[in-house]
């Protein structure tokens, strides 16, 4: 026939191509680092830590960012917002209490991102102990324990917000770690936010030696913080007391003062930082918050509801400087209702920050609140008196008006409750705390104070919504918002929220 | 194998000896007249030329032979080759016959080959579905590239534009979408490689997989011979991976042996666009506004709105907000089309050209968009000897495209509000000559792109249109190489191509801050953006072709071995800045704002190599029996190490009856056989690298995923894992089984092909499947089940009548496919769209059901009075509340509880319950049409008019009319239809448009009101040519000579009430159905041709 020969060179050189093909295909990516490579060094794992922290600035592939959600979590159900001409359908839907689980509002994606974050450093930087011999178990359990106080902190706002929610504490590294799981319940997953603050807390560092990652890092403090807010939940008062006096009792935080009450603003809200401060979502020119457009522009969405700055606050009408330094210029500002506390640079002559300008921090825990946990907690332990003194100093610091004061008697255990809650309106107004202080409040001891929710939403529910609205909150579920639709679809697991199906 | 060519070549040179002879001669023609320039060439066995000489004006010609054993080769253009054996004769006087009759076009008879782009098989053998389609076919219509030509020509084959705009591409998708989310477009081959036509998706533009495909048009229309279309799977299989949608195989024009011929064709075209859909004046919008906005709260528009005042005290206001503009006037123009095409070929026995140079320009039909394309072919062959032959073909071409800033310029511009002026008028009404763009009005303001580049929000059209520019400038290269050599001459064949494609591309775009009327700090403002991409391809392919020749020739072999390579480079920088101090200052180089959202400083390589081993034999006995059996394996890099290489393999057969003997009787049947086919391909992902998981700097999203500006917190950066690791990503493996019939008749004069077929996608890759948020993760690329595509396919060629002066020709075809998905993954969402918004339609994925069913309520007209919003039970009472109040129809109580009002939009309450909710949806329809074709007819006269005439159909589908609903809504401040004077407007009005309710009401939920039966019949083309008689074209001194007129989209019969029945289903997700958006129907074209050539 032919020369074998030919056939034979012919096939060897294509047995070759064949064989060299296997590194011939091997292509990696230019830029990014791949998984394989990760986790060699305490350098990476810092920079993975940082990147949980970072998340919480905003989330690296477009959802909501975090701080906007919590605000709008926190504050869009309660009763210090108002809506404008440019309010979006979904914020007013669920101002108006007609959430529908497809309103992206309800949508936890930015939550458990962080989450993920913070899995996969628990799962992957003890891998490091060994490779970098530089890297000691002590900075590994004390990475650990940021990561752990912050998935704490980020289940502990999801179950606020929805109940029973799915726990996740294994990270999601590749295609075969998908999986579909059912909710947990809402006591399995606040027992697991107490056991990771519970691990941290030893681990945790007291300070990092400088001011802004004190306060913008997970501290020792931040985690008593956590604590003493889930206890509060909980209703364990002692459990609180307990890490609130921590707090107190390091000595490292104070209440900012507020004679002057520019300084005062200036230091707390413009800077950040303050010695009051616990733990803040540092914001920065570079990386700024999203609350320009949601608050500051000419079409914002929400701005403070009128009765914030005349009832919350109330006006002195006799003597004009007399005021609350947390009212007008620093919570709202009187002219426009524009929401102050992350729009303005100055509280004496109301200059707004130009969008360039917009990195105020998220506060979430100062050390207002903690005294204010502490009063609240010490309250339902029947130490009216104690509470009283705590609202008190909070009072004198922000030269409260005295119309505010209702004076309830130290043994009027629902009347110093009530009183703390006002305050903390005015304390925190705007800080994404309103809703679940009213809701804590409502629910205590199996809803016995229900009314305090009735009567919210029948002061800020347009009248031809008001019915509907009152009959939706007197079923305790419809408290929790419903899961996200698309949850629904892609976990067969997952059963919506009892009210919503 | 190159290298061991190579080495074959130079053996064979080593092996002539040198017996220097010097030989002699005078060479004449038959008149005995001596003939200057004839070659006379000493050849060798293998006929490769080892010496020439020509003859001088005497016809007298010396070489010096180096082997007498070689042969004398004397040939020239006009005259018969001659070849002499030289032994020991030095004299050679040779008389040349001439060989007129080779000059011109003699055609050779000859069994037409079907190319599949490896190795050319006698169509009449194939075993497998191919189409075929010639050029000429085609080369009457104005396409500015091959495949819109294409459109409805070939059954199976759907080819949809984009949209008319110049520059725009075309969706091409052979038998349905094989896969619901993964690369979706055919393999283009040239000349027997691939030729890219995507560019990687996350540069600027290549998110819109149509601009990717407009690609193909640096392929000149009169460059291409033939294209055949490769469609079932044991076709496709030899391509293997990037062939599973199809294979396209493009041949392009070759020389042959003639004298130069010089040809030159011109096309010229008039574009118009086609009466628009009606749209309210300023007036009647300016009446309608405050209406549909004290409709739903009984509260006039506030004073502070000052667009629909008209008053003349507030000068400013009024001049500018009292208009009756026609927005889409004012960016409208006529289009003109132009092509020059010139081209030369020509060749002798050793070398062959082919060599053509074009410019093409196109003015589109809206302002802004042009097209100019330069493009130049050679192809040359070289026949070294009988054994060696090389190609060398080269191609560049240079586009230059201007497009609107935002692609859905049009779709603004009917949604404009018509009482604004395009002008700013100062308070005295003098027009100030600059663009009336106000920073925001009540309709809105400019809102950014979104990531496929269609502007959100509002903006003036007419500024857009001219002062913001997007630009795109592509050159190609092409060079293409390839080597034949015959190891053993007709029974082992070599071949060795190679084939660098280099194709940059760049686009600039800048929006200057009159066409938004931002102000002058925001990003959107003077956005100066510079991208360019180089991609760098080389891809190779060794051939082994063997065909033994048997001693008994009942038997018959084909088989070949093929090595393809494939290697992909590209480079991307993008730069985008914004706030240059001035409009003048275009390029994001002059000093501008780097630090905002939008801006982008970028810079990208990718990698994507692949290779596949083919082994490939068609045996036949008795010319009766055909069979063919393949096995091909393929790498790719796209995939993880451990589900890298797939194997896929294929069988066909072909039975052909019609040389049995029970059937030899029958001689009008020249050929009938039954053709059976399997085969596997595997299709890879879209992406590169998408298996890594990568951990990335957190960078801020800006409004497309691909800008961002990294962040760090407390001035660390920080790292996260921007994806998993994708462990378990399989090919997507396509099986398909053909059964197909193929008759000729008559001496051809009857040719019918018909196919079933049915291909089965397994392990369909989705990208970006979304996933539970608690993963931590939005979407990940995963293989989530099984889908099918069925159907058939018809195609009939007939010439029912042919005499020496008359012929007649009529083609058809039609074909039918049905996408079915099998299985899929739990974590696939089984259901879309909310029935408790306005505008959306539900649709339902089932398995075991075809595609693209919607749903929806039911349209009743409107509720023309209170009465008529009472709920009516079963019996058609009311419907009576326990305490005896009457109760109104409500919409989704509890949760939304609306209750209807008079002129709302009235649904049919299917359930009698009195409450609207998704109790109430029902099929609605589907937007798979059953059945799609074309049809034509050709006569001519005397070979030299010939009357061309081509229709297009689709049948029995269903489309959401989305114009008719944007246009009806009355639900904001966009411009409506003319349709909406007839709305409801008082207690009693009988009619079917309800009221207007601005921002709220329920009153364009997904309903029948907007499905409509969208089959149509439509007159494409007609063209009249002219082919110049032999006697004038002698006269002239021409070769010949033709001319054309072709009017294209003439008329479409249809029943539906929207501009354009023919929708295409965008993309490939599941849930896809018919959404009709276009207010204009397909351009109206006239075009004239010339075609000479001598």
């Amino acid at each position: 026939m032919f020369k074998s020969t030919t056939i034979k060179i012919a096939f060897a050189i294509l047995l070759v191509s064949g064989v060299s093909c296997k590194k011939w295909l091997d292509r990696k990516p230019h830029d990014g680092i791949t998984g394989a490579a990760y986790w060699q060094t305490k350098e990476q794992v810092q920079a993975a830590v940082t990147g949980c922290y970072a998340s919480l600035l905003g989330s690296p592939n477009g959802s909501r960012s975090l701080a906007e959600l919590l605000f709008l979590w926190g504050e869009l159900r309660a009763d210090m917002l108002a809506a404008t001409t440019f309010t979006a359908n979904e914020e007013l839907d669920i101002m108006n209490v007609n959430i529908l689980p497809t309103n992206s509002i309800t949508n936890w994606r930015s939550v458990y991102q962080t989450i993920n974050y913070c899995n996969t450093v628990i799962d992957f930087a003890p891998q490091v102990i060994g490779k970098d011999q530089t890297f000691t178990q002590e900075a590994l359990n004390k990475s650990i324990a940021e990561v752990k106080a912050l998935r704490a902190l980020m289940y502990f706002y999801l179950v606020r917000s929805f109940g029973d929610v799915p726990l996740k504490i294994k990270s999601t590294s590749s295609d075969k770690d998908i999986e579909q799981i059912p909710k947990a319940s809402m006591d399995s997953v606040l027992t697991q936010i107490l056991q990771d603050l519970n691990d941290a807390e030893p681990y945790a560092v007291s300070t990092y030696g400088d001011r802004a990652s004190d306060k913008g890092r997970i501290t020792k403090y931040t985690i008593n913080a956590i604590q003493a807010d889930v206890y509060l939940w909980m209703e364990n008062y002692a459990g609180c007391i307990t890490a609130c006096n921590k707090i107190i009792n390091s000595s490292q935080f104070g209440l900012i003062d507020g004679t002057v009450a520019n300084t005062w603003f200036n230091t707390l809200y413009v800077n950040g930082n303050s010695n009051e401060s616990i733990f803040e979502f540092q914001f920065d020119n570079q990386r700024q918050n999203t609350f320009y457009p949601l608050l500051g522009i000419s079409s914002r969405h929400l701005i403070a509801n009128p009765t914030v700055l005349t009832d919350i606050f109330s006006v002195d009408f006799v003597n004009p400087l007399n005021v609350d330094i947390r009212g007008d210029g620093a919570s709202a500002r009187s002219t426009d209702n524009m929401i102050w506390k992350y729009s303005g640079l100055s509280n004496d002559n109301r200059t707004q920050r130009a969008s360039t300008q917009y990195s105020a921090h998220w506060f979430v825990y100062r050390y207002a609140d903690i005294l204010l946990m502490k009063a609240e907690a010490t309250n339902q332990l029947g130490n009216g008196q104690e509470a009283l003194d705590l609202i008190t100093a909070i009072r004198n610091r922000a030269t409260a008006l005295a119309i505010t004061n209702t004076n309830p008697s130290p043994t009027d255990k629902d009347g110093v409750a009530d009183f703390i809650l006002a305050e903390r309106a005015r304390e925190f107004a705007f800080e994404g705390k309103r809703w679940y202080d009213l809701l804590r409040n409502a629910k205590r001891n199996n809803y016995q104070r229900l009314n305090i929710l009735l009567q919210m939403v029948a002061n800020t529910v347009p009248p031809d919504r008001q019915q509907s609205a009152i009959a939706k909150y007197m079923d305790k579920n419809s408290h929790y918002f419903p899961i996200y639709y698309y949850e629904l679809q892609t976990d067969n697991q997952l059963v919506q929220n009892p009210f919503y199906r | 194998m190159f290298c061991f060519c190579l080495v074959a070549v130079s053996c064979i040179i080593s092996k002539a000896q040198a017996q220097a002879v010097t030989v002699q001669g005078k060479i004449t023609d038959s008149d005995g007249k001596p003939v200057y320039g004839v070659t006379v060439a000493e050849v060798d066995e293998d006929g490769r030329t080892i010496k020439a000489d020509r003859t001088d004006v005497d016809g007298n010609f010396s070489l010096k032979i180096i082997n007498k054993k070689h042969k004398l080769s004397i040939s020239h253009i006009s005259f018969k080759t001659v070849e002499l054996s030289i032994g020991d004769k030095t004299v050679f006087n040779q008389t040349l016959q001439s060989s007129s009759k080779d000059i011109g076009e003699v055609v050779v008879i000859s069994s037409r080959k079907a190319d599949n782009g490896m190795v050319p098989i006698a169509e009449k053998n194939l075993t497998t579905s191919q189409t075929h389609i010639n050029a000429k076919d085609l080369e009457e219509m104005q396409a500015a590239s091959i495949d819109q030509a294409l459109q409805g020509r070939l059954p199976g084959v759907d080819i949809t534009a984009a949209s008319g705009d110049p520059g725009a591409g075309m969706q091409i998708r052979i038998r349905g979408t094989s896969s619901i989310n993964g690369a979706t477009n055919p393999l283009i081959v040239v000349d027997g490689l691939p030729y890219e036509t995507s560019i990687p998706s996350d540069f600027n533009f290549g998110t819109s997989d149509e601009v990717g495909y407009a690609q193909l048009l640096n392929i000149a229309p009169s460059d291409i011979r033939d294209i055949s279309i490769l469609k079932d799977a044991a076709a496709t299989a030899v391509w293997g991976s990037r062939a599973a949608n199809g294979v396209v195989v493009i041949n392009t024009k070759r020389g042959g042996v003639s004298r130069p011929v010089l040809t030159y064709t011109f096309k010229g075209s008039v574009t118009k666009q086609p009466e628009a859909l009606p749209m309210l004046n300023g007036d009647q919008y300016s009446t309608l506004i405050p209406e549909e906005y004290m409709n739903p709260t009984g509260t006039a528009l506030p004073q502070t709105i000052k667009e629909f005042q008209y008053d003349p005290n507030d000068p400013y206001w009024y001049h500018n907000y009292s208009n009756n503009t026609n927005w889409i006037d004012a960016i409208t123009r006529l289009g003109f089309i132009q092509d020059h095409n010139i081209s030369m070929t020509g060749g002798g026995e050793k070398a062959r050209y082919f060599a053509s140079l074009g410019y093409f320009n196109q003015k589109g039909t809206t302002i802004g968009t042009n097209l100019d394309r330069i493009n130049t072919r050679i192809n040359l062959d070289y026949i070294v000897s009988e054994k060696i032959k090389f190609r060398s073909d080269f191609s560049y071409s240079y586009t230059n495209n201007d497009r609107n800033f935002g692609i859905n310029l049009r779709d603004i511009a009917y949604r404009k509000m018509p009482n604004m002026s395009i002008y700013e008028f100062d308070e005295f009404g003098n027009n100030s000559g600059n663009y009336f763009s106000p920073f925001s009005n009540i309709q809105g303001s400019y809102l950014g792109l979104d990531a496929k580049g269609n502007v959100l929000g509002t903006v003036n059209p007419v500024a857009m249109a001219n002062e913001a520019t997007n630009n795109f400038i592509s050159q190609r290269v092409t060079p293409h190489f390839k080597l034949d050599y015959a190891i053993r001459k007709n029974i082992l064949q070599a071949s060795f191509d190679v084939q660098f494609d280099i194709n940059n591309t760049k686009n600039k775009s800048f929006l200057p801050q009159t066409a938004t009327g931002r102000l002058s700090t925001e990003p959107a403002v003077n956005r100066a953006y510079d991208g360019d991409i180089d991609v760098f391809n080389v891809t190779t392919k060794t051939n082994l072709v063997y065909t033994p020749q048997f001693k008994n020739e009942k038997h018959n072999l084909v088989s070949y071995i093929s090595l393809n390579t494939y290697d992909n480079k590209s480079t991307s920088h993008e730069v985008l800045t914004s706030n240059t101090a001035s409009s003048i200052l275009q390029d994001p180089s002059s000093p501008s704002r780097t630090q905002n959202s939008d801006s982008k400083l970028q810079a990208k390589q990718y990698e994507t190599r692949s290779m596949g081993l083919l082994l490939t034999a068609q045996y036949s006995y008795l010319d009766k029996y055909i069979l063919n059996a393949g096995l091909r394996g393929d790498g790719n890099s796209r995939f993880g190490p451990d589900h890298r290489y797939g194997l896929f393999p294929s069988v066909s057969s072909r039975w052909r009856i019609s040389g049995e003997k029970f059937m030899k009787k029958i001689k009008s049947i020249d050929d009938l056989s039954l053709r059976l086919s399997y085969g596997q391909s595997g299709n890879d992902p879209v992406r590169d690298y998408a298996y890594f998981s990568i951990y990335n700097a957190l960078i801020t999203a800006g409004p497309t995923a691909s800008i961002g500006t990294p962040f760090s917190y407390l001035g660390q950066g920080g790292i996260y894992p921007s994806n998993p690791e994708l462990k378990d990503l399989r090919w997507e493996t396509i099986i398909g089984e053909n059964l197909g019939v193929d008759l000729t008749m008559f001496s051809r004069r009857i040719t019918f092909t018909l196919d079933f077929y049915k291909n089965r996608t397994k392990d369909l890759f989705y990208p970006g499947l979304q996933i539970s948020s608690f993963t931590g993760f939005n979407n990940i690329d995963l293989n989530v089940g099984t889908l099918d595509n069925q159907g058939f396919e018809l195609g009939l060629n007939t010439t029912p009548y042919r005499s020496k002066t008359w012929q007649v020709d009529l083609n058809f075809n039609i074909s039918s496919n049905e996408n079915i998905i099998r299985e899929i993954s739990p974590l696939y969402p089984s259901s879309k769209g909310d029935v408790t918004t306005n505008g959306q339609y539900a649709t339902f994925l089932k398995i075991n059901n075809p595609f693209g069913s919607f749903y929806g309520y039911k349209f009743l007209g409107v509720y023309k009075d209170l009465a008529s919003t009472i709920a009516i039970d079963e019996k058609g009472q009311p419907i009576i509340g326990p305490n005896g109040q009457i109760i109104y129809m409500k919409f989704n109580y509890p949760s939304i509880g609306y209750t209807f009002q008079p002129g709302d939009a009235m649904y049919e309450d299917i359930n009698h319950d009195g409450n609207i909710n998704y109790q109430d949806v029902v099929y609605l329809g589907n937007s798979n049409p059953k059945y799609t074709g074309g049809f034509g007819a050709s006569v001519s006269y005397k070979g030299q008019w010939k009357l061309t005439a081509f229709f297009n159909y689709r049948f029995k589908y269903d489309v959401i009319n989305g114009t008719k609903m944007n246009t009806t809504n009355m639900y904001g401040f966009d411009n409506q239809s003319t349709a909406v004077l007839r709305r409801w407007r008082k207690e009693g009005d009988v009619t079917d448009i309800p009221r207007a309710l601005y921002r709220s009401g329920y009153n364009f939920l997904g309903s029948d009101r907007y499905v409509e039966d969208a089959s149509f019949l439509r007159f494409r083309t007609i063209t009249l040519r002219y082919t110049a008689s032999k006697k004038l074209t002698d006269k002239l001194k021409l070769k010949n000579l033709s001319g054309y007129i072709t009017v294209e989209n003439i008329y479409t019969w249809t029943n539906y009430t929207g501009q354009d029945p023919e929708v295409s289903l965008r993309g490939s997700d599941p849930f896809r159905v018919a959404f009709d958006q276009s207010f204009t129907p397909p351009a109206r074209t006239f075009t004239i041709g010339l075609t000479g050539s001598f």
